[in-house]
């Protein structure tokens, strides 16, 4: 009898664990179900019928299908782009500017960028990348991509100075004030791209506006290799209104005495009276302080090839 | 009852470090300073996102191989040397015993995972020559990638009451990917034509973690901070998820018989 009524106690005992343990499972799943719903809700899209098919890997998906490594996998490639383009340069043995490189082939420069901006979104240094280095091999991928980041990162202004740099190179300057009144209307960005907008439309072509683009590029950007491109063409363009001035010099010497100069002594002080930088040998010296060359025959001025300034 | 399920935790953490499984922070301190040190050249000037990617990436990645391997071993070790016995015949609940194991395993993956985020803070610190606010925004991923961690050890130690270590791993393992795979199934759910088909995934999506909630290791690397609600969130889902996997793991454990 006792003993019929401790194993009725240990059964009844264990039923209510069961029982217990049961409910638990139940109001749990209940709950976490409830949950799950309520955290989707809130990360739903606006319009999801809305959302077109893409033929590349949507951001989320190649996010899930990195099973949360997609920002390593994106430094990845990124690294990988590096390397790829560094690697091109030093076989080509020559020093080639980072916009110019289209003569280099690097057809797997854009789809390296691709992934790493898919994988992560938020790469603006890959999207700068692709602004700057990819117009030269393949525009229409430059402005895919920047315009991919555009819609990624809506209120990041600097990529809309990006698409403009896109399309000011190209001398589509409607396009460009397009683009800059677009990202001038976002909130936080600053006065100047209004004032891009305005100059793209009034003089798009100009050496002003160009120096105006290099001049922001090298402020905004946070890519060293960027920022050397941006100083370098903001002395070459320097360097276009010095020897625009020096032309000026040398023709009116001409003028003057009937034949060309044939050396910098002849025109060294009508060089200082201009405020111009000269070396001791009386040459006029570039914004990277290589002397130019005088062309005694032509009459003309031309950058050393030596010189830091870029020749193209 | 909370003093024994202590104890069990205390051995397990115990046997853990015994088993050389924080061996780990040594190459995972070795890949951050190889990575501090070469990164500045290749990275193109991201040596700061790339120490926070590969950082975090490593301690997820040793963390899920942590909770897995040593997870479907918690018990399966025990019944093997039968050291189970002498366990069970003190007054300690099948139950108590998982949820000691539990938590012992859970504070093997704590004691990594802040030694580790200490190692990434470091190492920004010596990338960047100084501070650098990326140190603080890094945790709060951290914490979610810890939840993660705890999901799984949870998922894990279910199978291991019920199947071999091998199988349990691998079913552990594919937990995971699929948590990762969750929008998928939720898609699937509502794009099937068969209604059963539409019931079948929906069930799926709600039934497993849905562990993308808990990736947030790119948007660390940005410098952004998730929302407050969003961490509550993954905080209370993870509770209520181990809660459950731990009562089914007990209920399927107590009908375990060892003889």
């Amino acid at each position: 009898m006792t003993t019929s009524r401790r194993k009725f106690g240990l059964f009844s005992r264990q039923t209510k664990a069961t029982n217990s343990l049961v409910v638990v499972i139940l109001l749990g799943m209940l709950s976490a179900i409830l949950l799950a719903r309520w955290i989707d809700a809130r990360n739903q899209r606006a319009d999801p019928a809305l959302e077109d098919e893409q033929l590349y890997v949507t951001a989320s998906a190649a996010r899930r299908m990195s099973l949360g490594f997609n920002g390593l996998i994106a430094d990845w490639y990124w690294m990988r782009s590096i390397q790829y383009v560094g690697r091109k340069i030093l076989n080509a043995q020559q020093n080639i500017e980072l916009d110019k490189l289209g003569q280099l082939k690097l057809r797997l420069l854009a789809p390296m960028l691709d992934t790493a901006t898919t994988l992560d979104p938020e790469f603006m240094d890959a999207y700068e990348y692709a602004a700057v280095v990819l117009p030269a091999i393949d525009v229409q991928e430059a402005i895919r991509i920047t315009r991919k980041g555009i819609d990624a990162n809506p209120n990041a202004w600097r990529l809309y100075h990006q698409l403009g740099y896109i399309y000011w190179q190209e001398h589509d300057f409607s396009a460009a004030g397009d683009v800059y009144g677009q990202g001038a209307s976002i909130p936080g960005a600053p006065v100047w791209m209004q004032a891009m907008k305005a100059r793209m439309a009034a003089e798009g072509g100009s050496r002003s506006t160009a120096r105006e683009i290099y001049a922001r590029m090298y402020e905004q950007s946070e890519d060293d290799k960027v920022r050397d491109m941006a100083r370098r063409r903001l002395m070459q363009l320097n360097s276009f209104d010095e020897q625009d001035a020096i032309r000026k010099i040398l023709v009116a010497y001409k003028i003057r005495t009937g034949h060309c100069a044939q050396s910098w002594r002849e025109i060294t002080p009508m060089l200082r009276a201009i405020r111009m930088a000269v070396d001791a040998s009386g040459a006029p010296l570039d914004p990277g302080k290589t002397p130019y060359i005088l062309l005694t025959k032509e009459c003309d001025v031309q950058l050393d090839y030596q010189s830091e300034v870029p020749v193209k | 009852m909370v003093s024994l399920v202590l104890a069990i935790a205390r051995n397990a953490f115990r046997e853990a470090v015994r088993d050389r499984v924080l061996y780990n922070l040594v190459l995972f301190v070795l890949l951050l300073t190889a990575a501090a040190i070469s990164i500045g050249e290749l990275s193109g000037g991201q040596e700061r996102k790339i120490i926070v990617d590969l950082g975090l990436s490593a301690m997820l990645l040793f963390g899920v191989f942590i909770a897995i391997f040593v997870g479907v071993g918690l018990v399966y070790k025990e019944i093997e040397r039968r050291t189970v016995y002498s366990i069970f015949a003190k007054p300690v609940g099948r139950g108590e015993f998982l949820l000691g194991k539990y938590l012992g395993l859970c504070l093997t993956l704590l004691v990594n995972v802040l030694i580790m985020g200490a190692g990434v803070s470091l190492a920004l610190i010596y990338v960047s020559r100084g501070w650098d606010p990326l140190v603080l925004r890094i945790w709060p991923a951290v914490l979610l990638i810890y939840l993660e961690l705890m999901i799984l050890t949870a998922v894990a130690l279910l199978f291991s009451a019920f199947s071999s270590p091998a199988l349990s791993a691998l079913l552990t393992f594919f937990i995971f990917i699929i948590g990762h795979f969750s929008a998928d199934l939720k898609s699937l759910s509502t794009s099937m034509q068969s209604s059963g088909a539409r019931w079948l995934f929906a069930a799926l999506y709600y039934l497993l973690p849905n562990l993308a909630n808990y990736s947030f290791i790119t948007q660390a690397a940005h410098g952004h901070f998730p929302r407050t609600s969003d961490v509550m969130a993954a905080i209370l889902f993870a509770f209520l998820f181990v809660v459950v996997i731990l009562a089914a793991a007990t209920l399927i454990f107590s009908r375990r018989n060892f003889k």
